[in-house]
């Protein structure tokens, strides 16, 4: 028996919008520590990728494994769908996520954004709960901005605050949707910089990114992605420095 | 206290028969609100479909005649009811329908429509990443619901579900039709016995704005309250 389960297994995940099929067949296993970010052109599938994964889309085909615990689908007249919701939450919490438009939400404080999950999903105590809130809040910077509400926060600030809420969870693994793509650039600097600690602290990442530099920094694995497939994939050495198909090279090549 | 030539203690009971009609209408119209919100935005067509012809009825006829048709058309239906008991299961009940209760289930009904409506349009406005989030985080619907869905959604019900308590308010004036003793039935007998309109009415019409302007405190107080975090940016020190 292998000591620890790998903490995420996606399978020929395929997804189909009507007749569009966005996904192709993708496949990707996230080992503890690694660093996976999945680079493409818009429209390539990449954030719908990481959005089955902890299925706020339901893939029409595949199979996904966390933490060793495989995920159940039924078939409805509606499609497929989770056979058990129950499950399908239980995962979600393992899988904090770290979305584009940060998603605090809006009538919360900073650190009641930090706290919610924690105590209503995982029962935490209250205490334990706010104690822990502030230790993270104090790492991304934020500690003095506990009781702010986001909108009185900059991008950047909410990005960061939305990384400690993520955290909060202690997740098997953190999916980044695009995290500084809403950001000025004078801002993206500091989210990524909370990125690359958490990344060299062994936590288990999926970053979907336009940062190349982030990308071929700190990933274990890169993936690029082409109209829902995979057109290649390997560590940033070999992707990002040494690109073997035209697309990728152009997609590389410097923009004016 | 006021004598009002010796309608006064009386006045005030029926004053209290408004806001207890008032209060109660108001209760079920909320309900009935979210229920039909909730089927509106449903995607069962059924759901819908029940919703839809419910609100295009209400809104459709007039107030007093669904009144009369539901006190007056209600009493035959349960005529109806207990007579059948009676002929088939020899079981012999008489239901009389209370003026009160017809006055709180009419009001409501017709209410629960508009701010069914009112729900509808809150629950739309509400930022769906919001909700994603609550999702992504392993909450349930009821929890995202009761946490975040509902908090937000009354930032933008409040001001619509406040109009409606006023109209609804003076709706409850027409329960004096039907019989139930509120406030203008006991002023419009007054009237009638001592042919001073002005004596009865005043007062009446102070009652109402007193009660219109304590509910305008309380959605105040409300709307800021829901409000929290979305106040103007430029109010705050950022």
């Amino acid at each position: 028996m292998a000591d620890t389960p790998i903490p995420l297994e996606v399978r020929d995940i395929t997804k189909r919008f009507g007749d569009n099929e966005v996904l192709k067949g993708l496949s990707l296993t996230a080992h503890k520590g690694d660093v996976i970010t999945l680079i493409g052109a818009s429209g390539s599938g990449k954030s719908t990728f990481l959005r089955c994964m902890n299925l706020l889309e339901q893939p029409n085909e595949g199979e996904l494994i966390v933490h060793g615990e495989n995920i159940a689908f039924k078939t409805t007249r509606r499609g497929r769908e989770p056979a058990d919701w129950k499950q399908v939450e239980r995962i979600r919490a393992k899988l904090s996520m770290v979305f584009q438009s940060f998603n605090l939400w809006a009538h919360m404080t900073l650190l009641e954004n930090v706290i919610e999950a924690p105590i209503h999903v995982l029962g935490k105590p209250k205490r334990e709960a706010i104690a822990h809130a502030r230790e993270l809040l104090d790492r991304v910077g934020l500690l003095d901005h506990a009781d702010y509400y986001p909108a009185q926060m900059s991008g950047g600030q909410q990005q960061r605050g939305a990384i400690a809420r993520a955290l909060a969870m202690d997740p098997e693994v953190m999916l980044f949707d695009e995290p500084t793509s809403a950001l000025d650039p004078e801002l993206v600097g500091d989210v990524l910089k909370v990125m690359r600690d958490l990344a060299e602290e062994g936590r288990t990442m999926i970053v979907v990114t336009h940062e190349m530099s982030f990308a071929r920094d700190v990933s274990s694995q890169v993936i690029y992605l082409h109209q829902g497939m995979v057109e290649e994939i390997g560590p940033p050495k070999e992707v990002l420095d040494n690109p073997q198909s035209d697309r990728l090279k152009q997609f590389l090549a410097p923009k004016h | 206290m006021i004598d009002l030539q010796g309608y006064g203690p009386r006045l005030l009971e029926g004053a209290l028969v408004t806001l207890e009609v008032a209060v109660l209408s108001l209760l079920l119209a909320l309900i009935l609100g979210l229920l039909t919100a909730s089927a509106k935005l449903s995607r069962h067509w059924l759901f819908h479909r029940i919703a839809t012809l419910y609100t295009t009825l209400i809104r459709g006829v007039p107030d007093l005649v669904l009144m009369m048709l539901l006190f007056f058309g209600g009493q035959i239906g349960v005529n109806m009811i207990t007579d059948w008991l009676y002929y088939e299961f020899d079981v012999d009940i008489f239901i009389n329908i209370n003026e009160f209760i017809a006055g709180v289930v009419t009001i409501g009904f017709i209410f629960g429509a508009y701010m069914g409506e009112t729900f509808r349009g809150a629950f739309l406005a509400v930022d769906s990443g919001q909700l994603e989030a609550g999702r992504a985080y392993g909450m349930s619907n009821r929890l995202i619901f009761r946490r975040i869905q509902f908090p937000q959604m009354m930032r933008h019900a409040l001001p619509g579900l406040g109009n409606n308590w006023m109209v609804l308010l003076k709706t409850t004036a027409l329960v004096s039709v039907i019989g139930l003793s509120d406030m203008v039935r006991i002023a419009a007998e007054a009237t009638k016995a001592t042919h001073e309109p002005f004596l009865f009415m005043i007062p009446v019409a102070v009652v109402y704005l007193l009660i219109a302007s304590v509910s305008e405190w309380i959605v105040a107080r409300l709307q800021k309250h829901y409000n929290v975090g979305f106040g103007e940016a430029d109010e705050w020190n950022n």
